[in-house]
């Protein structure tokens, strides 16, 4: 065939001409957009899909996208750096001063209005959405990480009574080994960095020890911290934790019946339910149980949890009105009564509180009941708290699978975590 | 006899629209410069306008903090050479390129020799060979994950009924572990196209001279070491400096597998960049690493780009 200028530059024009056609049909299709971790899980999915589809039903047309708990801060940055920042995204609540800088960020106190937020969320609950001022995130489902014990395991292994103390849980933890074969006594998160620090921070204050203190000061070498450390590490020596462990694992493992305890927030439920295969009948089987203390004039600390929402504005007026509709939505009374009771979690307004659905759950008041108190994220809160917690996560697995001793790790630990820290300031 | 009066020649003589415009070479040569143009605007696009944003970036603070880059001179590589993680992450590059290259290259040499004698089911046994390659390289390393998983691998599984353990091994969770289980999966995937071209290159071997070393009473040993290997010196250099090149841009089968961990002890430069800009949220000093880990493959790069010109 012989290529003429003119076949040339029809050619060039077609392709052109497709180009252009391909980037309208794009932007078309870039619309409202909902990003949810929860709809990339398995056991929540169809619970997100339905969420949407029927906001979408009243005119206003939302499209869900789903990525992993572990990779949305990342998805959000990316998309906020090649702006494709969707509607509205789905948060844990320590990720907020994260993304509190991003420019984009829609304030609700002006998006929906502050007397409608007030009058529908309490106050402490609205609070964890605030940033220096603003309401940033509208919560959406709220309640605790604590831990949680399979009834059926510790009978199996003959425990009769659950461990208050971190000496009756290591006797227990033994007894699961020891009785049942192929288990892991407790799945702990010993394998993503995302993951790690929330179990550390855990057992550091059940030692009564902290990581960062409230003014921001590295404490890590407290004794009280130390001692958590070597609690952990003698955990693994005592293969009564494993390597290899990440939460969606821990969850899988509770429900098969191979381990006996793990830390996780109410949505528990839901996983178990769905990992047994045996539905609302594996509810018996869950046990909430406050975290076991090293002794006792420690009280038990549970962490404070929560799915948020942000939006981000766009500039243009009509989608920026859709995501002050999608808020209001998001904390409506039909959508509260059974959106995080589905999910396992409390909902955020006073209605859904007060509903007989959720004042009458037994798994809520158990929850309630073994929650004590309840403290922030203590590396969340920091607006460097993706690097505090890769290098939280990467000392602790280090001492965890014995390549450093835990003295060793600490004092690794904290010349790092100071750097970052005043890098922030 | 009259002489006809000579023609006055034009001061520029006319010609053809062509060769007015520089003939029929120049001709080509701007034809060729369009065709080039859609290939030099995509290259423009997508490697050298982020490759030169990147460079720029290598000099800045850009972090969550930060919304805008802003420039800080060699601060970024100053900090490079003061952490003893990134600095560990350039020793461990330097293990896993040496390890991978090594091993892919002797087994492949040593499974094209056996592909290149002659046996029953040769062709389909070449053939089988290739299956690794197929397989996308994030397949393959979740083939090779659950392998080695400590609870439900194949791994743990064989040595406990041979009752060579009395425990499952967490593979992945040991330094050398991990860092086997990535040699192994990485030398898995190559040794078919790196086992292609030695092969290529036996087949192109004189039998005859074989033969005749052999009459003289050479052992196995002594021709492949006098005779195939010299002559597959230039194929041997190229596999050399493409593995090399291949292994250390190597990312996703080790992102697959052990995520860098466990630690950092398959934290590759490749992985570093990646923890620094999407864990830490660190660009500038992500930029500055990846600067550095540029630097690492220009030289054989250069080699390569050398031999293939010379060649050309």
């Amino acid at each position: 065939m012989t290529i003429t200028r003119r076949t040339l530059i029809a050619g060039a024009g077609a392709g052109l001409g497709t180009l252009a056609f391909a980037s309208a049909a794009q932007a078309q299709a870039a619309g409202a957009s909902f990003m949810s971790f929860s709809f990339a899980e398995e056991a929540n999915r169809a619970l997100v899909q339905k969420l949407v589809d029927d906001f979408s039903a009243r005119g206003s047309a939302m499209q869900v996208i789903g990525s992993a708990w572990g990779d949305m801060q990342r998805n959000v940055m990316l998309r906020q750096r090649s702006r494709q920042l969707p509607t509205a995204v789905q948060i844990s609540e320590r990720w907020l001063p994260s993304f509190a800088g991003m420019p984009e960020i829609m304030n609700l106190d002006e998006a929906v209005g502050r007397p409608a937020l007030e009058a529908a969320i309490e106050p402490n609950v609205l609070n964890v959405g605030r940033h220096e001022g603003r309401q940033l995130a509208l919560p959406m489902a709220t309640g605790s990480i604590g831990m949680i014990a399979n009834r059926e395991v510790l009978q199996r292994a003959g425990v009769e009574r659950v461990p208050v103390t971190i000496a009756e849980l290591r006797t227990a933890l033994l007894a699961v080994r020891d009785r049942i074969p192929n288990s892991v006594p407790m799945a702990m998160a010993t394998k993503n960095p995302n993951s790690i620090p929330l179990d550390v921070l855990i057992w550091v204050w059940a030692h009564g020890g902290r990581v960062i203190d409230d003014a921001g000061k590295v404490v890590v070498d407290d004794p009280r911290t130390v001692a958590a450390f070597e609690f952990m590490t003698q955990l693994m020596r005592d293969r009564l934790i494993a390597p290899e462990i990440d939460r969606p694992d821990s969850r899988r493992l509770f429900g098969q019946g191979a381990t006996g305890f793990y830390i996780d927030a109410p949505q528990a439920r839901t996983f178990a339910r769905t990992f047994s295969g045996r539905g609302e009948a594996f509810d018996a089987v869950l046990q909430p149980m406050a975290i076991p203390v090293a002794d006792s004039s420690i009280p038990p600390v549970a962490m404070a949890w929560g799915n948020m929402v942000i939006f981000f504005r766009t500039g243009d007026a009509a989608r920026d009105a859709l995501a002050g509709r999608f808020a209001q939505y998001l904390i409506s009374d039909e959508v509260q009564a059974t959106f995080p009771p589905a999910l396992s979690a409390l909902p955020v307004t006073r209605a859904a509180r007060n509903s007989p659905a959720v004042a009458n759950d037994p798994y809520f008041s158990a929850w309630a009941r073994a929650t004590g108190q309840v403290r922030l994220h203590e590396i969340g809160v920091w607006s460097n708290a993706p690097e505090l917690s890769v290098i939280l996560s990467e000392e602790t697995q280090a001492a965890l699978l014995g390549q450093k001793t835990v003295a060793q790790a600490i004092a690794a630990m904290k010349p790092r975590l100071e750097a970052s820290m005043q890098r922030r300031a | 006899m009259s002489v006809a009066p000579a023609r006055a020649l034009p001061s520029s003589p006319p010609v053809s629209r062509l060769a007015a415009r520089g003939g029929l070479k120049a001709g080509e040569r701007r034809v060729g410069w369009i065709f080039m143009v859609p290939a030099l605007v995509a290259f423009t696009a997508v490697i050298l306008w982020p490759f030169i944003s990147a460079l720029g970036l290598a000099f800045t603070r850009y972090d969550l903090r930060t919304p805008e880059p802003i420039f800080i001179g060699l601060a970024n590589f100053r900090a490079i050479l003061a952490s003893p993680q990134i600095l560990g992450s350039f020793v461990t590059t330097f293990v896993f390129v040496t390890l991978a290259t090594v091993f892919t290259v002797a087994v492949a040499l040593a499974w094209a020799l056996i592909l290149n004698q002659s046996f029953r089911g040769r062709a389909l046994l070449r053939t089988a060979t290739l299956i690794p390659w197929v397989l996308p390289a994030t397949v393959a390393a979740f083939v090779w994950a659950w392998i080695f998983n400590s609870r439900f691998g194949v791994l743990n599984a064989a040595l406990l009924s041979m009752g060579i353990i009395d425990l499952p091994q967490a593979w992945l969770s040991t330094s050398a572990g991990a860092m086997t289980a990535v040699v192994i999966t990485k030398v898995w995937i190559s040794v078919p196209v790196t086992t292609t071209f030695f092969l290529a290159g036996l087949q192109s071997m004189d039998r005859e001279q074989i033969d005749a070393a052999r009459v003289d009473g050479a052992s196995d040993w002594h021709v492949l070491r006098d005779h195939i290997m010299p002559h597959l010196r230039p194929v041997l250099l190229v596999v050399l400096v493409l593995a090399v090149i291949g292994n250390l841009q190597q990312f996703d089968k080790i992102f697959a597998l052990t995520g860098g961990g466990p630690v950092r002890a398959t934290t590759v430069l490749s992985i570093e960049v990646y923890r620094l800009a999407f864990d830490s949220w660190d660009i500038g000093m992500a930029a500055a690493v990846g600067l550095l880990w540029v630097a690492t493959i220009v030289p054989p790069a250069f080699l390569y780009l050398r031999h293939l010109l010379k060649d050309a």
